[in-house]
């Protein structure tokens, strides 16, 4: 699914403005360890996670991350969503925790495609 | 070729991973692959975040080419005392900080590991830490390791089938055209080039290669015991080092230090006894490829030629080789150490030059001290493959730590020297070259040895199993005499071949002519 329209399904809104909206999302991967995170990485994957916003700046910086999501309502660290802007990698935030986003992704992109099999 | 090298600040987080974005901008100017730069980014800002969160500070070191990128982190740090501890996945000793911010989970090393095609890691606790990974940039890097050495020069061979019944692993065919090898079985042992009188199945020969103040040369101990009575190691050692390059050492420090080391890990760490010493390349392949069973016995190290490489500091190394088996783990290119691979025969004339040949005997030295430690040294590949097979049966030999080489007398015996194994063996041990070279040490093995597999007779399953079928019938309708005509040294190894489509069957001499009745 389309990173922006997977935000509008979870009711996250969309920090970073660019190319990174366009990307395909087939895959979450939560976590709060940065190697967790650096191994799941890939082009399709988005990352949960509760990590602070300034770490996060390099993985995107260095292994172009496809997206990230937020949790909490946290306010985006602008340096954060400028580094998202520059290497093409989207970031949301997600208004409930972990638990609830994981739960709401799951829905989105597992009840979209169980409808597409169904078909 | 680019190479730099860029610092680390411990415990500056705000900058940590700013080395890894350098290499990053080099890798894309090159135009790596995305995957592979993504690869080599994992990796290298584990190995940099490492640097910031342990060390007091350290250092990137990076070579860039088409074909692979190599790195070296190094530290000032506390080191690692368990390296065997800390390649566990979730094994880490990291502050606080580093947690709450994401890191010290203990993946970091085995990421490192999982990110590169080839890693090693070194440690002297009190002193600092050196990662040093490799990632290839293109599959062929990857499939371009040699898997053996024997240089085979066809015109050479008589067609006297010595070879066949040479090899322990059934690796050869004779038939015309000379002498082909199998690489999937050949494990690289020198029993056919001992074998072979005609010199058809050799070393190789190596141009003379350049040599400069940056070039470390590293030679066997046997190497230095090539030169006739009349020149003693030592004298040998110091005519090397009048050959022009920065410094000489002697693979008998790494082999000491690794005996050393797998003693130590045969007392206080192993659960399974005895352990198998990893010193001969030829003999571990023989385990991975006939008895994969065993290979939780060898000691998780590297061998002392694949030690030296990954210790050697200088811009190149020049490695004499003492057999294929040696060759073939030292031909993984690297970058940051520019290894140049060379037959002995390559300095025989010049160091006999200098040396001179006149006898004037030399006095034996002090000799070296006898191992401490209760290891059996076996050498010579028939027995090489007996003990392994009573191991396997269960029969334990009553030593702690058991010394396999593929050649007779160990390295001593390869049919790359000139002298015998012996004559040069006994002028070896009485000698004073005694490895007092404290920067040689053990490495760790960071990726398990696996088990080699063999030739699949066919991709698809079922077929294999027909084949299978096919060979074993026809085995049965040979005669079963083994005697070698044929080219390949046993009847199952021909009936192999027939349905393999590799040969006819009427290769083999003693079928009567007509068509030929195979038994289902
Ligand atoms: S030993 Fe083998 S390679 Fe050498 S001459 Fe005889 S048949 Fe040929
Ligand atoms: S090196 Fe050893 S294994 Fe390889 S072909 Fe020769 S005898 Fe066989």
């Amino acid at each position: 699914m389309r990173a922006d329209n997977l935000a509008r399904e979870i009711g996250a809104e969309l920090c970073s403005a660019g190319a990174g909206e366009m990307a395909e999302i087939e895959r979450v991967y939560a976590g709060d360890r940065m190697s967790d995170l650096l191994h799941e990485v890939d082009d399709h994957t988005l990352l949960v996670t509760n990590l602070a916003h300034r770490v996060l700046i390099r993985p995107i910086e260095l292994v172009d991350v496809a997206g990230i999501c937020l949790l909490n309502g946290a306010t985006a660290d602008p340096e954060l969503v400028a580094a998202a802007a520059e290497h093409g990698a989207v970031v949301m935030v997600s208004p409930d925790g972990m638990y609830e986003t994981c739960g709401r992704l799951y829905a989105a992109l597992e009840g979209r495609k169980a409808g597409e099999s169904r078909r | 070729m680019n190479s730099a090298t860029y610092s680390i600040a411990g415990g500056d987080y705000e900058n940590g991973g700013a080395a890894s974005k350098r290499l990053k901008a080099i890798l894309k100017k090159v135009g790596a692959d995305p995957k592979a730069i993504r690869r080599a980014m994992v990796a290298a800002y584990e190995a940099e975040m490492n640097t910031v969160i342990h060390a007091r500070g350290g250092r990137m070191r990076v070579a860039v080419d088409a074909s692979q990128v190599d790195v070296v982190v190094e530290d000032e740090g506390p080191g690692i005392p368990h390296i065997g501890q800390a390649m566990v996945e979730g094994y880490s000793t990291a502050p606080p900080e580093a947690r709450e911010l994401g890191f010290g989970a203990g993946m970091g090393l085995p990421n490192i590991q999982r990110n590169s095609d080839r890693f090693s890691l070194r440690s002297t606790p009190g002193q600092g830490t050196q990662v040093h990974f490799t990632v290839y940039l293109t599959p062929q890097t990857a499939a371009g390791a040699a898997v053996n050495s024997v240089a085979i020069a066809p015109d050479r061979c008589r067609q006297c089938l010595r070879c066949l019944a040479a090899c322990p692993t059934g690796a050869i065919r004779v038939r015309e055209g000379g002498p082909r090898i199998l690489e999937h079985l050949c494990i690289d042992c020198t029993s056919c080039t001992a074998a072979c009188d005609a010199g058809a199945l050799g070393l190789g020969a190596d141009a003379g290669r350049e040599r400069d103040a940056e070039t470390v040369l590293v030679v066997p101990g046997a190497f230095l015991a090539q030169f006739g009575p009349g020149a003693g190691p030592e004298q040998v050692l110091a005519a090397c080092e009048e050959l022009g390059f920065a410094r000489v050492r002697v693979l008998d420090a790494w082999e000491a230090a690794l005996q050393k080391a797998v003693w130590a890990y045969a007392q206080d760490e192993s659960e399974v006894h005895p352990v198998l010493a990893p010193v001969c390349p030829a003999v571990l392949n023989l385990i991975r490829l006939r008895f994969p069973s065993l290979l939780g016995h060898v000691a998780p190290f590297l061998t002392p030629w694949e030690a030296a490489r990954e210790e050697c500091e200088a811009a190149r190394m020049t490695a004499v080789a003492a057999c294929p088996a040696q060759r073939t783990v030292l031909s993984t290119p690297g970058l940051l150490t520019r290894l140049d691979v060379v037959s002995p025969a390559a300095l025989y004339n010049e160091l006999h030059a200098r040396l001179g040949t006149d006898a004037a005997a030399v006095p034996p030295q002090a000799g070296r001290q006898a191992s401490a430690c209760d290891a059996l040294q076996v050498s010579g590949i028939r027995h090489v493959v007996k003990v392994l097979d009573e191991l396997e049966d269960g029969q334990m030999p009553d030593c702690a730590v058991l010394e396999l080489f593929a050649c007779d007398e160990g390295c001593f015996g390869s049919p790359a020297w000139t002298e015998d194994a012996f004559v040069a063996r006994h002028r070896h041990e009485r000698s004073a070259v005694v490895p007092v070279d404290g920067a040689a040490g053990a490495v760790r093995r960071t990726r398990p040895l696996t088990p080699r597999g063999g030739l699949r007779l066919d991709v698809d399953m079922g077929r294999a199993i027909e084949k299978l079928a096919r060979i074993d019938a026809l085995t049965r309708a040979l005669p079963g005499r083994d005697c070698g005509a044929c080219g390949a040294p046993t009847c199952a190894a021909l009936a192999e071949d027939v349905v393999l489509g590799q040969t006819d069957v009427r290769a083999c001499i003693h079928l009567e002519p007509g068509p030929l009745e195979i038994p289902v």
